[in-house]
């Protein structure tokens, strides 16, 4: 009997995912498979198209100007920004998640939304008005006598491009982490307290195991869309900052497929090993613990 | 009974949604978005309408065409084109562009290529009467002809060379500014291959007796000796940035984060607005001279709208698109045209200005220039150097 129930459960789930599963198969997998393919076919430079030849000439081309470079410092870059969002998001959390009422709470993830409301170009513009040599910073600091010739190095410099792409990402950080709390029961918490723990005690023995998958969930979601940046790299970044949007961006204006391809198709094998290994190093899929029994 | 529905299991709205219903909507809702993606067929064209796709500075507004069309009975239905000539070829040659569009307008350079393709059509110079005023160097343009014929009508001409500060570097006359190591770190180039390669390559052979004999039409040896100077002076941070786009020009110079850079002219006059004191070198070594050009594209003969086309290449240089363009952008169509037509319309354009406007680009063409081509033999190779510089 209870296999039965068991098994009825399992085709009621199974029908009610197949929707998601046709989708994610028909415009998710399909279309990745296809630039897989497609990134080891040829580039024919007179139609302007790709034909059927297979090639490794794209991932040969991957090595060649910089390419390889480029890769690691973006992925470098939004491991940097991804670490620094997740730093900041922690304590952001902990205030929405577990400090704050439902009402502060609210208000709190509605005020650190702020940042999508506005176009990222208008976002990254704005930070050269703040960063640059006649902005808001450099005149604060010279206005004090702390500098006497504005600092160069807060705009177009690696350092303008985290701070402004943590600036952009860190909701993404901050939202899993609020729900990892959310799944947090409040007796644990209150027992921790009856047997005597500060809160210091409490928050790293306690709180920080079980938010965890939160914190790795939101590292991965900062993560995943630094690397597709290009907005504050090209601002904000140095003279003639590269990053992987960018170069895929350049091999396409003429119209190389399979090269953008072959970038596209190296940087999803990348994401897809960071997510294994998260999940297999810090247990990500405790997030859905005690759902799927 | 509770309007939301939410959390309400007895909601009659709720109640009455039966699985299969749902099914039924999700279908109906997917086919609908599945139909609002598929493109609705052009009405048909209207025998004095053209499809015009060109670069966006080319656009004189909805007010504009409007006169345009009282004046020259085409109407015209404009396209922003990206200005970017790869993709434009790419799409003229692998995409539907010559399907929708009849006429083209993008940087000349790419005339050659696509007329060896046989995807633009050489113009009937004998239906454009207005040709004949156009300045007479302005005719002579390399690329803009084919075998004999010509594939490219000049519509906006200019030359291009440096904005200064005058109070960070004084009154400079050399690209050598852009590349003198007292000023690291405040200076700039465009973020495009088409205009920082060859301002360098000018550069180069005057005033470093490199041996460059066409800047604008790089050999594979040339190329590598403009790029390495390029790249060896990006990796000692010479440059601030490499710019993009005329907001981005703009506050480079009115923040005063670059001190002088390569760029556009309009940059000059709306810094100038912001109350600085800048201006637009007169450089020893040459202005990058450039032209946008009317291209009639394949498609629009073969849908019989070459004679609709022609009447719009004509109407480009009877004397109001250039007014109107020149008040606008502060850009020049190359005719005279332009001042008569002022002059016989005083109250809706100053003739003063327009003369003087047409006055200043002609001087700048009376001293050494050297043709942009947005579409040089080695093509590919700028591509690739572009990108090795970018990434270095």
């Amino acid at each position: 009997m209870p296999d039965k129930v068991a098994g009825r459960r399992r085709r009621a789930a199974f029908f009610l995912a197949l929707p998601s599963l046709v989708v994610f198969i028909s415009i998710g997998f399909v279309p990745l498979a296809l630039v897989a393919i497609w990134s080891f076919w040829s580039f024919d430079p007179e139609t302007y198209w790709i034909k059927p030849v297979w090639s490794l000439a794209s991932y040969t081309a991957l090595l060649k100007n910089g390419r390889a470079a480029v890769l690691l410092q973006t992925a470098g870059l939004a491991a940097l920004t991804a670490t620094v969002s997740t730093l900041l998001a922690v304590p952001a959390a902990t205030v929405i998640g577990l400090l704050s009422g439902p009402r502060r709470a609210t208000l709190l993830v509605a005020l650190f939304t702020i940042p999508f409301f506005t176009s990222g170009l208008v976002r990254a513009f704005a930070w050269r008005l703040v960063l640059g040599r006649e902005g808001v910073i450099n005149n604060v600091l010279i206005s004090l006598g702390v500098v006497h010739t504005p600092v160069e190095w807060l705009l177009f410099s690696d350092f303008a491009v985290v701070l402004g792409m943590v600036a952009a990402h860190l909701p993404l950080a901050i939202v899993p982490i609020v729900l990892a709390f959310a799944r947090i029961e409040g007796s644990v918490i209150r027992a921790s307290q009856d047997l005597g723990a500060g809160f210091w005690t409490m928050f790293s023995s306690i709180v920080l195991p079980l938010i965890m998958p939160g914190v790795v969930a939101g590292f991965l979601f900062v993560f995943v869309v630094a690397i597709g940046t290009s907005m504050e790299i090209q601002l904000l970044g140095g003279a003639g900052a590269s990053s992987i949007a960018i170069m895929i961006n350049d091999v396409m204006r003429v119209v190389n497929f399979p090269l953008a391809f072959a970038i596209a198709t190296v940087v999803a094998i990348l994401l897809i090993v960071v997510i294994i290994v998260a999940d297999r190093a810090l247990e990500l899929s405790r997030l859905f613990e005690d759902r799927g029994a | 009974m509770t309007h939301s529905g939410r959390s309400n299991p007895s909601s009659p709205i709720r109640s009455r949604l039966t699985r299969r219903q749902l099914v039924q909507r999700a279908a109906v809702g997917a086919g609908a978005l599945a139909v609002g993606t598929l493109r609705v067929p052009r009405a048909a064209q209207a025998a004095n309408e053209i499809n015009f796709w060109a670069s966006g500075t080319l656009d004189i507004g909805d007010d504009g065409w409007k006169i345009f069309a009282n004046e020259s009975d085409v109407k015209v239905d404009f396209t922003d084109n990206g200005n970017d000539p790869g993709p434009v070829v790419a799409r003229l040659a692998a995409g539907n562009a010559s399907d929708i569009y009849d006429v083209g307008g993008l940087d000349g350079g790419s005339e050659r290529e696509l007329a060896k393709r046989g995807l633009i059509a050489p113009w009937d110079l004998t239906q454009i009467p207005n040709y004949a005023s156009v300045w007479e160097w302005a005719k002579n343009i390399p690329y803009s002809t084919f075998e004999g014929r010509v594939y490219g009508i000049p519509s906006v001409i200019n030359a291009d060379s440096m904005i200064a500060l005058r109070n960070r570097v004084g009154l400079v006359d050399s690209y050598g500014v852009i590349f003198d190591r007292t000023l690291r770190g405040k200076t700039a180039m465009e973020d495009a291959w088409i205009n920082s390669v060859i301002f360098t390559a000018i550069y180069l052979k005057n005033s470093e007796n490199a041996k460059i004999s066409e800047p604008g039409d790089l050999t594979a040896d040339e190329l590598g000796l403009v790029m390495e100077f390029l790249i060896k002076h990006k990796k000692d941070g010479q440059f601030r940035t490499f710019w993009n786009g005329w907001e981005q020009g703009l506050q480079l110079v009115a923040n005063q984060e670059v001190w002088v850079m390569t760029g556009w002219e309009p940059i000059v006059y709306a810094a100038r607005r912001r109350g600085l004191d800048c201006y637009y070198a007169v450089p020893k070594e040459g202005y990058e001279a450039w032209c946008n050009n009317s291209i009639l594209l394949k498609g629009a003969v073969d849908r019989k709208r070459s004679k609709t086309a022609h009447q719009l290449a004509n109407a480009f240089l009877s004397g109001f698109y250039g007014c109107k363009l020149g008040a606008l952008r502060g850009y020049a169509v190359p005719t005279d045209n332009n001042v008569a037509y002022a002059t016989a319309h005083a109250r809706a354009f100053d003739p003063a200005a327009v003369k003087e406007l047409s006055e200043h680009v002609k001087a700048k063409f009376a001293g050494k220039v050297y043709w942009q081509n947005t579409r040089p033999a080695n093509f590919q190779l700028y591509e690739e150097w572009w990108q090795r510089l970018r990434n270095a």
